[in-house]
């Protein structure tokens, strides 16, 4: 409850901030808002030729990247940790968040939020309900709900993932690069497994779970039986990977060293 | 009485990786990396009691910082045992940290791009501080320290002093019984610091608080603390009052002489040949400093036969400063 509150008491927070600075606001969400429609006439041309993709319409694919799109918004907008080792690490600022009295992932969490992001979400809904409406694709009540879970549980896939990997700065303390190829690795769970070999399904399934945050819940609305099971393992997998990220952090935590002035 | 702060046997080391040095070299470092386990602090005990002021004090890289990182729950020690407010502060973090504030000269506890006032709004959401408990004890806070008119302004807009002040304000928040204060006064003007000092005075005063103060400024401790802590390579080679400290150490006293006429060293031996003093002269300033035991009789008998041989401008008696006892501690050992 205490975590509820002071959540919202950030975004307040938050909000009260990007408000003063208004120009700076239009032009973030103007520039994010262009690069949703420049990643989607992408996808419109790649795909717009190859009708079909093992077995998956031009419809489809746009389909499950607009999916894709939701739960990523919410995890860019909540897990700004990619400089996680050079700002709280290299610079110390962890030393101020382990005096305060929350959490301390948490309290990163709160801090970097990006709010700006969650536009992401609302294209993501709109390219859904474009391709969606070409499919023909019914609508039942319970989809909403199964929506949300299915959101949630990428986002925490997508966030465990990240903040395992942030996790390798209490480790070793030189720098990595394997964030930003992670990024990359990302993209891959918006395109169809299937259309991968069967090691790159393996990982993107059961390693780095990315397709969980993009085919795997979508096939669901798609009506894809043959990968019920895979959409319905999308909350599990998203609990158990951040699980497992918050007990790594705790336990680097406590190997933190500061840094000496 | 009870201790605010135990510490047993706490030790912390560490790891300080070389590298070797040429291709060769670079290529075993991927393999396996050389490496020092440095000590910072090395096996330290002490405690201090509910209402202390306690100065720690140590030359640069004695291990001061790292001591109060393992005792505000930061870093976790190698191996020892603290306990501080009656708890583990790496077991219980997030429950410990709310009966200390904590502030470090070097580096911002608070949130760079908002108000200040915003950011002691927060923290009294965070703290779980009730209206009525921010305002009876905040409204003193704000006055004392007067950071009124700075509330409206962001952080980076702030001066170092204006900072520190308003740091030390969004630390007692919640009006913690403890206070760890790691270079306060660092870089901060004479009346800052003097305000500063008056304001710790006024809620050790006032709440008891204890208070842990490190810093390179001694009149800071000489203003604050009956009690210092001095470290070295992270070991404890002092703990004690200030006063014996100086009776122990202070090495007599300094006489300054300024004359109207042209002295040489040689003259001023001559003339004191029979007491053990020491002469030094000031080139530039024309001052002449005798050294002497701290012995009245000797002192002025010393000042006696000056007087009756030549013609003073000026005299001045000085006790060794703490600062210089300080000084000599640490260029000869305790020892
Ligand atoms: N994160 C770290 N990694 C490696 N060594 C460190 C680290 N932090 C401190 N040290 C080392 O530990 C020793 C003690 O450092 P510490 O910061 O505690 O000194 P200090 O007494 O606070 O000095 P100062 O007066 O300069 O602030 C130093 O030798 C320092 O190099
Ligand atoms: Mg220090």
């Amino acid at each position: 409850m205490f975590y509820i509150a002071i959540f919202f008491q950030y975004v307040a927070q938050y909000m009260k901030t990007r408000m003063q600075y208004r120009a700076d606001l239009f032009v973030e969400i103007f520039s994010d808002l262009l690069f949703q429609a420049v990643n989607l006439i992408f996808i419109l041309v790649v795909f717009g030729h190859t009708n079909l993709l093992g077995g998956w319409t031009r419809d489809e694919i746009i389909f499950i990247y607009g999916f894709f799109l939701v739960p990523y918004a919410l995890f860019s907008s909540f897990f700004n940790i990619w400089n996680f080792n050079e700002r709280y690490i290299v610079k110390g600022e962890l030393d101020r968040i382990l005096t305060r009295p929350i959490h301390s992932l948490f309290q990163i969490v709160l801090e970097r939020m990006e709010l700006e992001s969650l536009f992401g979400a609302v294209t993501g809904i709109a390219v859904m309900i474009y391709a969606g409406n070409n499919l023909g694709l019914g609508f039942s009540w319970t989809d909403p709900f199964l929506f949300f879970l299915f959101v949630i549980g990428g986002m925490l896939v997508y966030g465990g993932i990240f903040v395992l990997i942030a996790c390798i700065s209490f480790w070793a303390d030189a720098r990595t690069s394997i964030m930003p190829m992670m990024y990359n690795i990302g993209n891959y769970g918006r395109y169809p497994v299937d259309i991968y070999n069967s090691v790159i399904r393996f990982v993107l399934t059961w390693v780095l779970p990315f397709a969980f945050v993009g085919v795997y819940p979508a096939s669901y609305f798609l009506g894809k039986e043959e990968w019920f099971l895979y959409s319905f393992l999308t909350p599990v997998i998203g609990i158990v990977f951040f699980s497992i990220s918050i007990v790594t952090w705790n336990s680097g935590v406590k190997r933190y060293r500061g840094a000496g002035n | 009485m009870t201790d605010a702060i135990t510490v047993r046997n706490l030790k912390k080391e560490f790891k300080a990786y070389s590298s070797r040095s040429g291709l060769k070299g670079a290529f075993r470092d991927l393999l396996t990396r050389n490496y020092k386990i440095v000590p910072a602090v090395n096996n330290i005990s002490f405690q201090v009691k509910q209402g202390e002021m306690v100065g720690y004090i140590g030359e640069n890289g004695a291990g001061k910082s790292t001591t109060i990182k393992m005792l505000t729950g930061i870093l976790t020690p190698t191996s020892g045992e603290v306990i501080v407010n009656g708890m583990n502060p790496h077991k219980d973090r997030e429950k410990f940290v709310r009966t200390i504030g904590v502030v470090f000269g070097q580096r911002s506890q608070l949130w760079w791009d908002i108000a200040v006032q915003e950011s002691f709004r927060l923290l009294k959401k965070v703290y779980k501080v009730t209206d009525e408990q921010y305002d009876s004890h905040m409204s003193h806070v704000i006055k004392t320290l007067d950071i009124e008119p700075l509330l409206d302004k962001p952080v980076r807009k702030l001066s170092l002093g204006q900072r520190m002040r308003c740091e030390l304000a969004a630390a007692l928040i919640h009006n913690p019984p403890l206070l760890f204060l790691d270079e306060p006064t660092i870089g901060l003007d004479v009346l800052v610091k003097l305000k500063i000092r008056e304001f710790l005075k006024e809620i050790n005063d006032k709440y008891n608080t204890t208070i842990l103060l490190t810093t390179h400024d001694l009149s800071d401790i000489e203003a604050l603390c009956e009690r210092v802590v001095m470290l070295d390579e992270g070991k404890i080679i002092y703990d004690g009052a200030l006063k014996s400290l100086k009776e122990k150490w202070g090495e007599g006293k300094e006489i300054e002489f300024q004359f109207l006429e042209d002295v040489t060293l040689n003259d001023l031996n001559r003339i004191t040949a029979s007491s053990e003093v020491k002469w030094e002269k000031d080139e530039k300033k024309a001052i002449f400093t005798a050294f002497a035991e701290d012995n009245d009789e000797l002192i002025s008998l010393l000042i006696a036969k000056v007087v009756a041989d030549l013609k003073v401008k000026d005299i001045d008696i000085k006790e060794t400063s703490t600062e210089e006892i300080i000084r000599n501690i640490y260029d000869r050992g305790i020892s």
